[in-house]
């Protein structure tokens, strides 16, 4: 009895004591097998469909661990049904006894003592002792209780340890989530500045995102843009995500149209993407020098394109199905591509984070809801409008239903247009705009280009060598628009001329939409030299009081400024 | 813009109309240096020039040139009021031969 005793109050310790399971439950074996005079023992467990058992430990002459008996038959089987230890003096004398592990092992079980390993109604395996060596050879009852005590002992224990591996595992999944969503948010672009036209926001329900979005600027000044969103959520959704994200970035650069685009991204997709996961995506490129846009829907929520000045909604329909379900799923023609024009709009694209999301008063906002939203914000600059838009949806202190993607592009050329110049503390009632044009950048536009400045020439009362001066030097600016700043690419963008009249001179602005000029760059001609080219600017400096580059109005790449002087008989 | 080639006792005049600019001038350039190879003695009549630009200039300083080159003749004559002030503000008014007219550029060189 007082060695009995010993030995649980070891064993209870070593299992309290360390975490390796593994050992522990060997360690105990070991210990009990010898104390009992046994010649082996075995302990088994079930499986998580409760149909087999599994050793996970074993001593004595031959090593079974992994071996895989049925949790249904057999002495171990019983046992674990009736949840009721079992003595079995002589094993030919139990029907129940199946010889099988025997002959694969080449030990022979003459007597078995098995008690279930449980823990309350579960019971999560058993123990089986096998052959007693010393004393009468034969197992008696006291035998069975001392081994049921252990065996409850060491059910506690691998509870323990079970649970112990879980909360590990859970807190290892945490710091990879956490990782995760720190790549994510690496993954989204960095804010463009105020005056970008292209503005998104992105607000995980977890840490993890499904939804996602990117933008990415050509070198001729275009812009591709994105939503996404991606089925399921965690881990497996935000890989897909960047996967996704990535195959934009790196297409994008080299396809056409965003209908070209998607279809590659979804070929690419569905050859190795094989967990059921789809991506519903919005993709687009815009052209801020013309507002023009080209759109491909994959199965995403319609985009709505909204007039600020009419206060009207257009949604713009799916036309594809979503992005990694099949190889060629689009039909022969592959994604097809809506092309419309801002024409001074905007253009929100968003995840159903914003129209399932929960409002203040609860209820899902809905589609109305979000146009009501876009337009009591239509005022406010894009980056405030977004924060604005997704916080009333996101209640305070309170995580999202689902990811809240918005993203929003657009047409500052021609939405606002450049903004006009503050009339100085001397101004005079003649002061103000005369006209502003917008041409396309092409060279059989200047013509009319020099009959509008001939035309604000005249009104203002100019003669005519001093008009033919001026019309000189716009042409040339224009000139070197088109050249210069666009490239000479055809269909490249637009030049819009503001005339003003500024006490006694004349300014015109010429701005273009392209990137930024250096100005060093553009010198006047050194006259001693008589080959083409370099003539422009020095006809321009030539005649005009001033022409130089000034920082130019949000949405504008270039604002070249001329200002002329009128004639003296002119007030 | 519009233009008319005509030979006049051995020499090509090239008369220009209309507006001379970046979308026209091209063709002017490439009219000049055609002439340019087929004759010794070229004049460009700018009496009909409404306009004409920075490009416009570039194709007649190229022509000039090229004539240089080959040790022809190539001049401007009867230079409208918009071109004179376009040549004189770059100031090649002093770099091309200039004739008041047609008739003055073919009269015998001396």
């Amino acid at each position: 009895m007082q060695d009995q005793l010993r030995m649980l109050s070891e064993m209870t310790r070593e299992f309290t004591a360390s975490h390796d399971y593994k050992t522990v439950v060997h360690s105990a074996l070991a210990r009990i097998t010898k104390y009992l005079g046994a010649e082996a023992a075995a302990l088994f467990l079930l499986s998580d469909t409760g149909d087999t058992l599994a050793c996970s430990a074993c001593v004595g002459p031959v090593d079974i661990t992994g071996l895989i008996i049925s949790a249904k038959t057999g002495v171990v089987g019983r046992t674990v049904q009736k949840r009721e230890g079992t003595l079995v003096r002589d094993v030919r004398l139990d029907a129940d006894f199946g010889a099988a592990v025997d002959s694969k092992t080449g030990f022979t079980t003459r007597s078995l003592l098995v008690a279930p390993l449980s823990i309350g109604k579960d019971c999560l395996g058993a123990i089986e002792i096998i052959n007693r060596v010393g004393g009468d050879g034969l197992f008696s009852a006291d035998d069975l209780v001392l081994l049921e005590t252990l065996s409850r002992a060491a059910a506690l224990a691998i509870n323990n340890f079970r649970l112990t591996e879980k909360i590990v595992q859970r807190e290892r999944e945490t710091h990879e989530l956490e990782l995760a969503a720190e790549i994510q948010r690496d993954l989204l672009p960095q804010p463009l500045g105020r005056e970008f036209p292209v503005h998104g926001i992105n607000i995980p329900a977890r840490s993890v995102s499904g939804d996602f979005y990117d933008i990415l600027v050509l070198p001729d000044g275009r812009i591709w843009f994105n939503v996404g969103d991606v089925s399921g959520k965690g881990m497996n959704a935000a890989l897909l995500m960047a996967k996704t994200s990535s195959l934009f970035r790196c297409l994008a650069k080299s396809a056409e149209h965003p209908g070209q685009l998607l279809n590659a991204i979804n070929n690419e997709l569905c050859e190795t993407n094989s967990r059921g996961m789809f991506v519903t995506m919005v993709g687009g490129l815009f052209n801020p020098a013309n507002g023009h846009l080209s759109l491909t829907n994959a199965g995403h929520e319609p985009p709505l394109h909204f007039d600020p000045r009419t206060e009207r909604f257009t949604a713009i329909p799916a036309d594809g199905p979503p992005l990694g379900i099949g190889q060629g799923i689009a039909g022969p023609d592959g994604y097809p591509v809506t092309e419309f024009d801002l024409a001074g709009g905007m253009l929100y694209v968003f995840s159903d984070g914003l129209t399932e999301a929960t409002t203040f008063g609860g209820g899902m906002l809905g589609i109305d809801g979000a146009r009501a939203l876009i337009r009591e914000h239509a005022e406010e600059s894009p980056e405030i409008r977004l924060k604005s838009i997704s916080g009333a949806v996101k209640l305070p202190g309170q995580s999202l239903r689902d990811d809240l993607t918005l993203l929003v592009v657009e047409d500052m050329a021609s939405a606002h247009g450049p903004s006009m110049p503050v009339p100085s503390a001397d101004a005079k009632s003649t002061d103000g705009e005369i006209m502003r044009i917008r041409v396309p950048a092409r060279p059989d536009r200047l013509k009319l280009i020099r009959a509008a400045v001939e035309q604000a020439s005249k009104y203002c009362g100019a003669g005519e060598a001093w008009t033919f001066d001026l019309i000189m030097a716009v042409d040339e600016s224009c000139q070197n628009v088109i050249r210069h700043a666009y490239g000479g690419r055809p269909e490249a963008g637009d030049i819009v001329i503001d005339f003003l009249r500024r006490g006694d001179a004349m300014e015109v602005h010429i701005m273009d939409f392209a990137d930024p000029v250096d100005p060093s760059k553009v010198k006047s001609r050194d006259l001693s030299d008589v080959r083409p080219g370099g003539l422009g600017v020095h006809l321009i400096k030539s005649v005009c009081d001033e022409a130089n580059f000034v920082p130019p109005p949000p949405g504008v790449g270039n604002l070249f400024k001329l200002t002329k002087r009128l004639p003296s008989n002119i007030k | 813009m519009s233009y008319q080639v005509s030979e006049v006792s051995g020499a090509a005049i090239v008369a220009l109309t209309g507006d001379v600019d970046l979308q026209t001038s091209p063709t002017v350039r490439q009219k000049l240096l055609e002439t340019l190879e087929k004759h010794k003695r070229v004049v460009v009549d700018l009496s009909a020039v409404d306009y004409i630009d920075s490009s416009g200039v570039a194709s007649l300083v190229e022509a000039f040139q090229v004539s240089r080159k080959k040790g022809s003749s190539f001049a401007l004559a009867s230079v409208s009021a918009a071109a004179m002030r376009v040549l004189s503000l770059a100031r090649l008014d002093k770099v091309f031969t200039i004739h008041p007219s047609v008739e003055a550029a073919l009269a015998p060189q001396g």
